[in-house]
C-alpha cells in the first residue's frame, strides 16, 4: 500500500513536503522503545510511535526507514521534520492514540489485501 | 582496508548515531549487501547509544574490506559491573532522561550480540566499557566458490602435459604453449602443482620476503617443524621462530584437534546422515561439491582448521603460513589488510641455514600413541587417488563400517603439500608429534553457509541450446579417436569435445585424426 493512501485512509496529516510518500509500505511496527524499533525497521517499514526526539529520526535515517507516523495529534519540533526531510523520511501525524492508530492502520491493511492483487 | 574514527560524546542524544551514519555511508560506497549493512547499523546504533547514554565520552573505531566488518566501541564511563547481568535482556541502568527518549529497554546489548557473527565486550568499574564486533558482509561459501590459487608462470611450460593427467576434476588444458586452468572445474587441490616439474604452474602468494613480524602471530602448519632435517624438533622450530620477532607462533594441529573433537560430537550427536565426513581438507570440500555431490549431506557443516584459526585470531595482526592452495583460497580472500599469508619457503630459506647451524645429530624421539578408543570408526584416508576410490565407494553405499570419514587430497594430510620439500611420510613421522600441553587451546567454528553443489558442465544457460550443444558433443566424440592422449591439449578426447561445442578451443585438431594435421601452437 502508498504511504500518501495510508496517510489519507487513517486521517494522518503528512508533515513533509518533499519527502517521497507514494512509496510503498509492506510492514508495520508500532512500538516506543528503540532497541525494538531498531530491531523491526526495514526500507518497506512504517514505524508507529508516541516518540519525537532525535534519536528515532536517526534511526529512521539508519535504518532506510520509509515513514513514520506519529500518534495522540502530536507536534513535533521544527527540527524532527527539517531532520527527516534532509534524508527523505516522511513524518506524519494521526490525530488519535497508538491504540485507534494502530487499528485503522491493520484495517487499511486489511482492506488493501482483500482488494488488491 | 579503510578505516573509520569518530568521537562519541556522552549525553549529547541529539547528536548521537552520527558515528554510525558515516559507517553507513562507506559501507554503501563499497556496496556492502543491504542486509549486512542493516545488521550493521542496528549494531552500531546500539553500541554508540550506550556512549551516549552512560559515558562521559568514547570511540568508534571501525575497518573493514569487502569480506568483514570489524567495529570497536571504547568509552571512558562507569563501566559494567556485572557483564553477565547486562546482557540478559531486559536489564537496564538508563537514567530517566534516555527512558524518555525510548532507551533503557535492556535490548542493547544483546541486540548488538543477535546482529553480529562475533562479539566480545570487557569492562572495568569506574574506567569504562569495549564493546568490539564483527559483522561478515558477504557470504562465505559463494565467495569462495570458483576462486583458486592455480597460477601460471609465463614461458616456462614445456608441454609435457603431466598437469592434464593429474588432475582430478579434468580442469586443465594446454593450449597455446601454457596451461589454462578452468575456474569452474578446478577444486584448488595440488595435484597438478606436485605433477609440474617445468615450475609453470606454482601458488598464488603475495608475499615474497617475511612480513613485518613484531608483535604478529604467526600460524604455521605442523608439517612445517618437519622440513628441517632429523635432528630439529618441534621446539627448536618454534624457538627459532619466535627469535624473527614475531609476539607468538601457534601450530595449527591445535584446529585440526578441535575440529576432530567438533565432528566426533557431530557425529555422534547431530548427524542423520553416516558416515560423517570431515571437512578438514578444504580441496576435499571442493571436490565432493564439484564430483561427488550426493555426498554433500556427509560432510560435517564446520570450517576448516585454518578458517578457525583466522577466525579465533581476527582482530590481532597474524601471518599465516599455507600449506597448499587451497589454504591460500579460503584465507586469502577476506584477510584482514596488516595480516598476511606466506608459502612455507618463504620460511624454510630463511630458517634452514640457522636450524642447520645448531643441528644437533640426535633423532628427535617423536611418541607414538596406539589407536585410542574415540578414533575407532574413524577413517583417515589421504592422497587424491585413494580419496577418490574410498568417496566413491561411499557413493554406492559400501562403507557401513565407518562412522567418521576424514579424508585429506595430499599424501599423509597437508605433510604431503608440494609446497614442502621434504617427503610426505617422512614429514609425518617427523612432525606428528602433536601439540604439546602448554598450547593455548582452539575451538572449531560452524560453516555459515551450506554446502552448495558445483554445477560443473554446463554447456549453456539457455536449455533449448544446451540440448542442440549436447547433440553436436555427441557427435563430436564418436568422430574422436577416444585415446585420451593429451596431444592436443585437452586432458581427453571428451574434454576436447566439450571444448570445442563451448568455443574454448578453435576446432578439432587431433594428431590421430586423418587430416588432423599438427599439434597446434
Amino acid at each position: 500500500m502508498r504511504l500518501d493512501d495510508l496517510a489519507g485512509k487513517i486521517e494522518a496529516r503528512i508533515l513533509t513536503d518533499s519527502a517521497p510518500a507514494a512509496r510503498p509500505v509492506e510492514h508495520v511496527y508500532a512500538g516506543d522503545r528503540i532497541s525494538d524499533l531498531l530491531s523491526h525497521a526495514s526500507d518497506t517499514t512504517l514505524l508507529v510511535s508516541n516518540l519525537s526526539g532525535a534519536p528515532l529520526i536517526r534511526l529512521a535515517d539508519l535504518m532506510d526507514v520509509p515513514a513514520i507516523c506519529l500518534v495522540g495529534g502530536q507536534r513535533p519540533e521544527a527540527e524532527f521534520v527539517a531532520a527527516a526531510q534532509s534524508h527523505g523520511t516522511v513524518v506524519m501525524v494521526s490525530p488519535a492514540g497508538m491504540f485507534e492508530t494502530c487499528g485503522r492502520i491493520y484495517q487499511c491493511l486489511l482492506e488493501a489485501k482483500r482488494v488488491g492483487p | 582496508m579503510k578505516f573509520i574514527r569518530r568521537a562519541i560524546q556522552g549525553g549529547d542524544f541529539d547528536r548521537g548515531g552520527t558515528a554510525s551514519r558515516r559507517l553507513k555511508e562507506q559501507l554503501k560506497k563499497i556496496g556492502a549487501d543491504p542486509a549486512a549493512i542493516r545488521r550493521a547499523m542496528i549494531a552500531a546504533y546500539e553500541a554508540e547509544m550506550n556512549v551516549v547514554i552512560h559515558a562521559r565520552k568514547g570511540l568508534l573505531r571501525a575497518t573493514f574490506d569487502t569480506g568483514r566488518l570489524n567495529v570497536e566501541v571504547v568509552d571512558e564511563g562507569p563501566g559494567i559491573p556485572d557483564i553477565d547481568q547486562a546482557m540478559k535482556e531486559g536489564y537496564s541502568t538508563a537514567p530517566a532522561n534516555a527512558r524518555e527518549l525510548g532507551f533503557g529497554a535492556g535490548m542493547g546489548l544483546p541486540n548488538i550480540k543477535r546482529n553480529s557473527d562475533r562479539f566480545s565486550i570487557e569492562s572495568t568499574a569506574g574506567r569504562g566499557t569495549r564493546v568490539a564486533f564483527t559483522i561478515f558482509l558477504r557470504p562465505q561459501a559463494s565467495a569462495g566458490a570458483g576462486r583458486n590459487s592455480i597460477r601460471v608462470v609465463a614461458n616456462k611450460c614445456r608441454e609435457c602435459m603431466a598437469c592434464l593427467r593429474a588432475c582430478p576434476t579434468r580442469a586443465l588444458r594446454v593450449r597455446g604453449g601454457r596451461p589454462k586452468v578452468l575456474e569452474h572445474l578446478c577444486i584448488d587441490c595440488a595435484a597438478c602443482l606436485a605433477a609440474c616439474e617445468s615450475g609453470a604452474l606454482t601458488t598464488a602468494g603475495t608475499v615474497d620476503g617475511l612480513p613485518p613480524a613484531q608483535d604478529a602471530v604467526l600460524v604455521i602448519p605442523p608439517a612445517l617443524v618437519a622440513q628441517f632435517g632429523p635432528g630439529v624438533g618441534r621446539e627448536r622450530v618454534l624457538a627459532a621462530l619466535k627469535d624473527l620477532g614475531f609476539g607468538e607462533v601457534r601450530v595449527a594441529d591445535v584446529w585440526d584437534n578441535a575440529l576432530g573433537e567438533a565432528v566426533r560430537d557431530y557425529a555422534q550427536h547431530d548427524s542423520q546422515v553416516h558416515p560423517v565426513i570431515s571437512p578438514a581438507c578444504p580441496a576435499v570440500v571442493n571436490l565432493i561439491e564439484t564430483r561427488y555431490p550426493s555426498l554433500i549431506a556427509h560432510l560435517a557443516p564446520f570450517a576448516s582448521p585454518m578458517e578457525a584459526a583466522k577466525d579465533e585470531l581476527a582482530g590481532r595482526r597474524a601471518v599465516f603460513v599455507v600449506a597448499c592452495p587451497c589454504q591460500q583460497t579460503v584465507l586469502g580472500g577476506d584477510l584482514a589488510a596488516d595480516s598476511a599469508t606466506i608459502l612455507p619457503k618463504t620460511l624454510h630459506s630463511i630458517l634452514a641455514p640457522r636450524l642447520a647451524r645448531e643441528h644437533s645429530g640426535r633423532a628427535a624421539r617423536n611418541e607414538r600413541h596406539g589407536a585410542s578408543a574415540e578414533e575407532r570408526g574413524l577413517l583417515r584416508v589421504t592422497g587424491l587417488r585413494h580419496v577418490m576410490a574410498v568417496l566413491e565407494k561411499l557413493e554406492n553405499g559400501l562403507l557401513e563400517d565407518v562412522a567418521i570419514l576424514e579424508p585429506c587430497l595430499c599424501d599423509e594430510g597437508c605433510f604431503g603439500s608440494p609446497l614442502f620439500a621434504e617427503d610426505a611420510f617422512v614429514a609425518r613421522e617427523r612432525g606428528a608429534a602433536g601439540p604439546s600441553k602448554a598450547a593455548p587451546r582452539a575451538g572449531a567454528v560452524r560453516r555459515r553457509a551450506p554446502y552448495r553443489a558445483r554445477a560443473g558442465l554446463r554447456l549453456d544457460s539457455d536449455m533449448a541450446l544446451a540440448i542442440q550443444k549436447l547433440a553436436q558433443l555427441d557427435k563430436l566424440i564418436r568422430s574422436l579417436p577416444g585415446r585420451d592422449c593429451g596431444q592436443c591439449g585437452a586432458p581427453t578426447c571428451a574434454a576436447l569435445a566439450e571444448d570445442v561445442v563451448r568455443g574454448r578451443a578453435a576446432g578439432v585438431i587431433c594428431v590421430h585424426r586423418a587430416g588432423g594435421g599438427e599439434k597446434p601452437k
